[in-house]
């Protein structure tokens, strides 16, 4: 038996305001000033009619026909819970309604996907970390037990902490760098702790993501028997298959067929009798782990580099970086619960993201991706937002 | 592959950017094994060639520069005469060229200055006609008041070419909508630059240009003021000269910055080497700007430079920050956040640099070898 065991990532960010030097200090309400609520409110909008309302009516009926033996997962960011609560709370009720099915599975993150689990010593990521559960609880009644950390970043004392805090399983990427030749559908353990590791099977996730409209691609064009061969074919314990849930109809447009794809998947998979779905939780429960991994240096599912250099790439990256955590030492004793929220929201990750300079592919998906209209701009108006929040400390 | 380049000005006589062009693209041309004979008109400092296959060819003398206007010399009413004279001398020099030495493959002429010569040479020759557009009126005019006289010079030697290079896809619309050429008939080469090597920083802003309507220098002033009052030591250079210099100084008084801001006159290259070495900016605020090879001067001496958005260098480099011209806040703005923040100015400093090793005048004249070959 081999299970398939897929997970969606579901976030948006809180995009910035425009902010010049000269609004350093001149503000009062830094809430409205900092973000950018209506460029946020069209995108969130824009992405749900495109993407998660037609996507999770898929799934649902999907789920329906296969009697629940169709299994996926989710991770939903506190950002983006935040935007269905505030826009569009039908948008959360038809999470609800796939959690219902008894075929859906929520995974851990920190609330705002930041990169705490990179700061010097890990408390206010566990604080997240909690934030984020106690989120779930309040809205699924639920209790992941599963954790995925800000696009898959993972190192030894992150899988510490994870096992730490109860959770079973841990997500990450199945690159080389921590594998070797050895292979991703596997179950592993840190060297350093007990905890089970789901690996990303990256060439069967970036089938899907990346290269499923890629004309030049000898995959091209992709449809749901011929992957499903593709995964019959796989050899291992279980195949992790870990997609942006925008990849449908968002990254990959309606009319690349990606919806019918993902339509006529789960009946060609099951057509191989030797495949089912999991969840992460069932993933975990059922397979032990067959080997260990040592991680010292953070690993992420990002670029082709598949490190923290996405966000730590470069001196602007890391200078705001430094600031955000020398910030959140005073802002931690002020007590001041607006404050913090801002502080933390200022640490979602895709603020740093956005200060990239890499080159080549990676350069054209960041660029993508961007409100600003390149890296030193993106650096400018985080920089000053950050002066600014520090004066008003 | 033998070319009869037509020019006006070539190092160390230089006005401004076509004979930074001409000298890149002549020598580049010249390794490649093209035989370049260059004309251009006799000047106080001779021009030399130090590859066999590049002749630099003085005919006649002329007082007029390519950025001249007719209204503003105080030659006046020789203006047009001149122009004519060095046309009418270079096509009988180059036709007795061709009498002495052999024919050539292609004539290739640079701007409006040298438009007459190569659609007459290409008349009384049959050789194939390429003229590349490094300006056009209406960007030297600022867009205001464009001259007739110069449009419709332009348009007859675009009309009358077999191909046009335009430096940049800003320039080549200019070409298409203005002046009613066929888009098919336009290919885009961007410019090069030879680097200038970095020196000891200061906190000098940097404005280099002439100072006309063109260049937008009044824009820079006005940022400086903004940028005085939260970078109280930092330093503005105007580097150039111009007809719009007493203006300028006259601005600078009513702006309050007159201790901050230092008017350099006209530079030496020597000097333009040293002043985009030691500044920590440079701002490129033109109103009209078909390329902007300084702009990757000064990227090559490591500043990181803010150009404006329409110029032709902001289609293709990456590295650097772009405004509106007329949005002095934004442009202040990035001044400061530039002069404020270190890793901003190290990063863009140094991938800027990186960039910049794309832009070399071998690519142009690659380019160019191509756009001969498609006419021959």
């Amino acid at each position: 038996m081999t299970s398939i065991c897929i997970y969606f990532e579901v976030h948006q960010p809180t995009r910035l305001n425009r902010f010049s030097v000269f609004n350093v200090g001149k503000n009062n309400d830094p809430l409205s000033t900092y973000f950018n609520h209506e460029l946020n409110y069209w995108i969130f909008e824009k992405v749900a009619k495109k993407c998660y309302i037609p996507t999770n009516k898929i799934l649902l009926n999907l789920i329906n026909e296969f009697d629940g033996n169709f299994r996926i997962s989710f991770s939903l960011t506190g950002t983006f819970v935040e935007y269905c609560e505030r826009y569009m709370p039908s948008l959360l009720d038809s999470f609800k309604d796939l959690f219902a099915t008894g075929a859906v599975d929520f995974i851990e993150e920190t609330y705002f996907h930041s990169l705490s689990s990179l700061f010097d010593d890990l408390d206010e990521f566990e604080e997240q970390v909690i934030m984020h559960n106690k989120m779930i609880k309040r809205i699924f009644n639920y209790k992941p037990r599963v954790f995925r950390n800000t696009e898959a970043i993972f190192d030894n004392r992150i899988a510490k902490k994870i096992s730490e805090l109860g959770y079973k399983g841990i997500l990450t990427e199945g690159t080389e760098k921590i594998l070797d030749w050895r292979s991703p559908n596997f179950i592993y353990k840190p060297v350093n702790t007990d905890i089970k590791v789901l690996l990303r099977n990256y060439t069967l996730s970036d089938d899907v993501g990346f290269r499923f409209s890629a004309r030049g691609w000898p995959g091209y064009p992709l449809t749901a028997d011929k992957y499903a061969y593709w995964l019959a074919s796989s050899e291992g314990d279980l195949i992790n298959l870990f997609i942006d849930y925008e990849t449908f109809g968002e990254h990959q447009w309606i009319e690349t067929g990606i919806f019918d794809f993902l339509d006529h998947l789960p009946r060609e998979v099951m057509k191989h009798h030797h495949l089912d779905f999991v969840t992460v939780s069932e993933a975990v429960e059922r397979y032990e782990p067959v080997g260990e991994i040592d991680v010292p240096w953070a690993i992420s599912w990002a670029d082709a580099d598949r490190d923290v250099s996405t966000w730590l790439g470069n001196n602007m990256q890391i200078a705001c970086f430094n600031e955000i955590k020398e910030i959140g030492k005073t802002i931690k004793q002020k007590k001041d619960r607006n404050l913090l929220y801002i502080w933390r929201l200022l640490q979602t990750s895709d603020h740093l993201y956005y200060l990239s300079t890499k080159g080549m592919e990676d350069g054209d998906v960041h660029a993508y991706f961007s409100p600003y209209s390149g890296p030193y701009e993106g650096f400018i108006n985080y920089m000053n937002i950050l002066q600014d929040l520090k004066q008003r400390i | 592959m033998k070319i009869a380049m037509i020019g006006w000005e070539y190092p160390p006589f230089k006005a401004g950017g076509l004979a930074t062009h001409c000298h890149g693209i002549t020598h580049s041309l010249a390794g490649k094994g093209v035989k370049v004979d260059f004309y251009m008109p006799k000047t106080k400092q001779r021009s030399y060639s130090d590859n066999p296959n590049l002749r630099i060819i003085e005919v006649g003398e002329s007082d007029i520069f390519p950025y001249d206007r007719p209204d503003t010399k105080e030659l006046a009413g020789l203006f047009y005469d001149a122009v004519y004279r060095y046309n009418d001398i270079v096509v009988a020099k180059v036709q007795e060229n061709i009498k002495k030495y052999g024919n050539y493959n292609v004539i290739h002429c640079h701007d409006w200055l040298t438009m007459r010569a190569g659609v007459s040479l290409k008349e009384k020759t049959g050789l194939p006609l390429i003229i590349t557009v490094h300006s056009t009126e209406y960007d030297r005019a600022g867009w205001l008041y464009p001259n007739q006289w110069f449009i419709d010079l332009e348009r007859y030697g675009m009309e009358k070419a077999d191909k046009i290079i335009a430096v940049s896809h800003f320039t080549k619309r200019v070409i298409v909508e203005k002046y009613g050429i066929n888009p098919d008939k336009i290919e885009v080469v961007h410019n090069a630059v030879y680097p200038i090597p970095e020196g000891q920083k200061q906190e000098i802003v940097l404005f280099l240009g002439r100072l006309t309507i063109q260049k937008g220098a009044e824009f820079f002033l006005k940022a400086a003021q903004k940028v005085k009052e939260h970078e109280p030591d930092a330093r503005f250079v105007v580097a150039g000269a111009g007809d719009m210099l007493p203006r300028l100084i006259d601005q600078a008084i009513h702006l309050g910055i007159s201790d901050r801001v230092i008017f350099t006159g006209r530079l030496t290259e020597e000097e333009v080497k040293h002043i985009y070495s030691i500044s920590s900016v440079y701002v490129m605020p033109s109103v009209s700007e078909p390329f902007g090879i300084t702009a990757l001067e000064a990227i090559s001496a490591g500043t990181p430079t803010i150009v404006s958005k329409t110029a032709g260098v902001a289609e293709t480099f990456k590295n650097c920050l772009k405004v509106d011209f007329w949005d002095t806040d934004e442009m202040a703005n990035k001044i400061i956040s530039l002069l404020k923040y270190d890793p901003l100015r190290n990063t863009i400093a140094q991938e800027g640099k990186h960039e910049i090793n794309l832009f070399t005048w071998d690519r142009v004249a690659k380019q160019t070898i191509d756009v001969y070959n498609g006419v021959i």
